[in-house]
């Protein structure tokens, strides 16, 4: 299966934002890897079993796009994770501190953060995605809600 | 709220705070900005030989520097002129393609050791320059191209993947490409086909 470019825009274009923004921690970067995602997805021929086989491809391409510009030469000027937090509109204290303690999470910690509470994936789809055991994602993603049990609520399950 | 609840309304409101509209338009656009980055980056590689051999054209710009270079774009060589601006991490290269000028623009800042940044110099930019670049063509075929040599790979893929071992002088670079699905370079070995898109 494919989809047009105005279709994958309308529904995926947040979940990409959000996921390469959690890794550039830039809006400049996050916004380019975007642009760079659909570009991918337009110029490949590759044909997608179903609409999960697509976004699972669209967020790992994303990802490691994200991975690549926050390792290279190329990241642009940025504010820091406080100033970038002053200029979102959260509304209270705990969005602020949610955000400001997840972007401070190591990078492996944080992808598989976002992956499991944002885009709601299992263990499984997140391994295959990061390309990694799914062991190392649930190890990964014990750390990484250990460090954010400040500014979560809920008990570790 | 539940965790997952409280975590979707922070970074939908990151999410709706920073994301450009996208416009097809504007993607297409952008893709041929693209295409063109990537010729440039075979082309710079031809055109960093000159300016290192011969230190050409060097002009000190307002604020930067400006250099005239020669550029080799798909084999053929053009005139351009790299403007590494001062200050603000951004540089741009302009030459002249099938008769029209285009622009190539591009910045970014260097990391060191202890975690300051400093924009990139001259060199640092050429050599994110060499890059290989892989092309598909419209007949079907598939070219790289590095520095001035245009390679056909279109029949070294085996189970969709192909190895290209790319020499210049002392400089080696190993490509991965997987068909019509990404490639990486590296200049120790091979990347794992599994390790890139």
């Amino acid at each position: 299966m494919r989809q047009s470019l105005e279709e994958l825009i309308e529904a995926y274009q947040k979940s990409l934002y959000a996921a390469a923004f959690n890794i550039c921690r830039n809006t400049d970067d996050a916004n380019d890897v975007v642009q760079d995602t659909f570009i991918q997805y337009y110029t490949t021929k590759k044909q997608f079993q179903d609409e999960e086989h697509l976004k699972a491809w669209l967020l790992r391409v994303a990802i490691n796009r994200a991975k690549d510009i926050s390792r290279s030469f190329w990241k642009k000027n940025r504010l820091s994770i406080e100033d970038y937090a002053d200029a979102v509109p959260f509304e209270s204290r705990e969005e602020t501190g949610l955000f400001e303690a997840v972007m401070r999470l190591p990078e492996k910690y944080r992808e598989v953060i976002h992956l499991y509470y944002y885009e709601d994936l299992s263990i499984k789809e997140t391994a295959r995605i990061l390309r990694i055991t799914e062991g190392s994602v649930k190890m990964r993603l014990s750390r990484g809600r250990s460090f954010l049990r400040d500014v979560f609520k809920e008990e570790e399950s | 709220m539940t965790d997952k609840e409280q975590y979707k309304k922070v970074f939908d409101k990151v999410a709706s705070f920073g994301m450009e509209p996208l416009e097809v338009y504007r993607l297409m656009q952008k893709k041929r900005k693209h295409t063109y980055i990537h010729k440039a980056a075979a082309a710079a590689a031809a055109a960093a030989l000159i300016v290192c051999s011969t230190g050409v054209a060097y002009a000190a710009n307002v604020g930067g520097i400006q250099r005239t270079i020669q550029l080799w774009v798909h084999g053929d060589q053009t005139n351009a002129e790299l403007v590494i601006e001062d200050g603000n991490y951004s540089y741009s290269v302009s030459y002249q393609e099938d008769g029209s000028a285009q622009t190539i623009s591009g910045g970014g800042v260097a990391i060191e050791d202890d975690g300051t940044e400093r924009p990139l110099t001259e060199e640092e930019i050429m050599t994110e320059l060499y890059m290989p670049e892989v092309e598909y063509k419209e007949d079907g075929t598939v070219w790289v191209y590095y520095y001035n040599q245009k390679i056909d790979v279109t029949d070294s893929f085996e189970d969709g993947v192909c190895y290209v071992k790319l020499v210049n002088g002392d400089e080696t670079r190993y490509l991965t490409i997987k068909y019509d699905d990404g490639y990486s370079v590296s200049s120790q070995k091979y990347p794992s086909p599994d390790s890139f898109n």
